[in-house]
């Protein structure tokens, strides 16, 4: 299965991608990071991937 | 060679106590067990460390944490928010990693050994992981392994009705970074998960060799409250054995307590080590205490006796019965019922609780 995460840029907290798609826009949870963090800054093909794989992400 | 120490899961087991705080944050010894795994890569010389939280009380962990500096570490965190299995939550922690090997450490596990044997015996190897494995009595109920005469593992099965062996897989593993590919590999499991054992199992698949590591010493996995108790009296034994009952006069403080500096013992009181009694914490009016008790900051004990419990904190106790076995969440009271006889219930009692004995 793949694992989809984001860097954050500004801290390097690590979001699953299924946090981000909940969430559509974060502010990053890292300690004292003001970057904001969108399921939209995952590659092309991870989001591609993510939402054709859905079930697999959900519990 | 990093560490990644995970700190999701719902904690079930220990409810109430885990409706209002994550597990990993529930004390023993008056530490919270997620502060064990910490200083025991620390103590590794693993200082690198990305904690994975999951979607329940992460911002307490992150606020306890910290960036790592207060334990001479540095923290990065991880966020899996849905528990989709250990091998999800490594997968995770894959950027982190980076091509370093790293060390699993699941972040409700206790153990009295360090892991410098199992970190330099890997490192010093052509495997690429291993696994720590402990001898029980329950097989059954455990991750198995199956070892050859070298102690390389063959076989892991998930609580087998048949198990090859007595070896439990425990809550820490060291891995290469070929543990990614195998991880990109797997399926969910029937309970839709990303199974660790089934990553393990992939890479023994793949005819590459993974190592054990058998812990000899006390190891726990804190689930349940008898746990947490457990684990609270082996913590406590490093203090010394359980002594005789000792009044303090004077403020003289017996062998094998722990006194913070900041509690205020009062003459008269009956302390029996091993205990540990926190900060900002008043005893007093005959209060007998232990042994192998944890008393948490902000607390008033009068009159009880308390024996082989952990108090989280806050907590205002002056029943006239006996508190034996027991785990209290912050906050609660335990007042007596004016002479209304009691035979010592085991209480695990949730956050604010008031409780009349
Ligand atoms: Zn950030």
């Amino acid at each position: 299965m793949r694992i989809i995460a984001l860097t954050c840029p500004s801290c390097g907290t690590i979001v699953a991608a299924n946090e981000l798609e909940e969430a559509v826009l974060m502010t990053c949870p890292g300690l004292e990071c003001e970057e904001t963090l969108g399921f939209e800054q995952l590659s092309e093909a991870d989001r591609k991937h993510f939402i054709e794989h859905l079930d697999q992400y959900r519990l | 060679m990093k560490g990644v120490l995970l700190a999701g899961g719902r904690g079930t087991r220990l409810r109430p106590i885990t409706n209002t705080r994550p597990k990993q944050l529930v004390p023993v010894a008056n530490s919270p067990v997620i502060q064990y795994g910490i200083e025991a890569f620390r103590e590794a010389g693993i200082t690198e460390i990305g904690v994975v939280l999951g979607n329940k009380g992460r911002e307490r962990i992150q606020r306890f944490l910290g960036d790592g500096s207060e334990f001479g570490v540095d923290i990065t965190y991880i966020v899996q928010g849905n528990p989709l299995g250990l091998s999800h939550a490594v997968g995770c922690a894959r950027a982190f990693v980076g091509s370093d090997d790293f060390v699993l450490y699941l972040g409700d596990n206790i153990f009295e050994d360090d892991l410098s044997e199992l970190v330099t015996g890997f490192a010093n190897s052509e495997a690429v992981a291993s696994v720590a494995l402990g001898n029980v009595d329950n097989p059954q109920r455990f991750g198995v392994a199956d070892v050859d005469d070298q102690r390389n593992v063959t076989r892991v099965v998930e609580k087998p009705d048949d198990p090859p062996s007595s070896l439990a897989v425990l809550g820490v593993y060291a891995f290469s970074r070929e543990v990614f590919d195998a991880i990109e590999r797997l399926e969910p499991s029937w309970r839709g998960e990303l199974e660790i054992t089934d990553a393990i199992q992939l890479l023994l698949e793949d005819g590459l060799t993974i190592r054990s590591h058998v812990v000899d010493g006390w190891w726990m996995d804190v689930g349940k409250p008898e746990d947490v108790l457990e684990a609270n009296r082996h913590l406590l034994e490093t203090n010394g054995p359980a002594r005789a009952d000792e009044r303090v006069d004077e403020s003289e403080i017996p062998d094998g307590v722990e006194v913070h500096e900041s509690a205020t013992v009062e003459d008269g009181t009956v302390l029996r080590g091993p205990i540990s009694i926190a900060g900002d914490t008043t005893i007093g009016d005959g209060a007998s205490i232990g042994p192998y008790t944890s008393i948490g900051p902000g607390t008033t004990v009068r009159n009880a006796h308390i024996e082989n419990s952990v108090i989280i904190g806050d907590s205002k106790i002056t029943t006239e019965n006996e508190v034996v076995n027991s785990l209290l969440g912050r906050g609660s009271t335990v007042k007596s019922a004016n002479g209304m006889p009691a035979d010592s219930p085991r209480l695990t009692v949730g956050e604010n609780s008031i409780i009349t004995l």
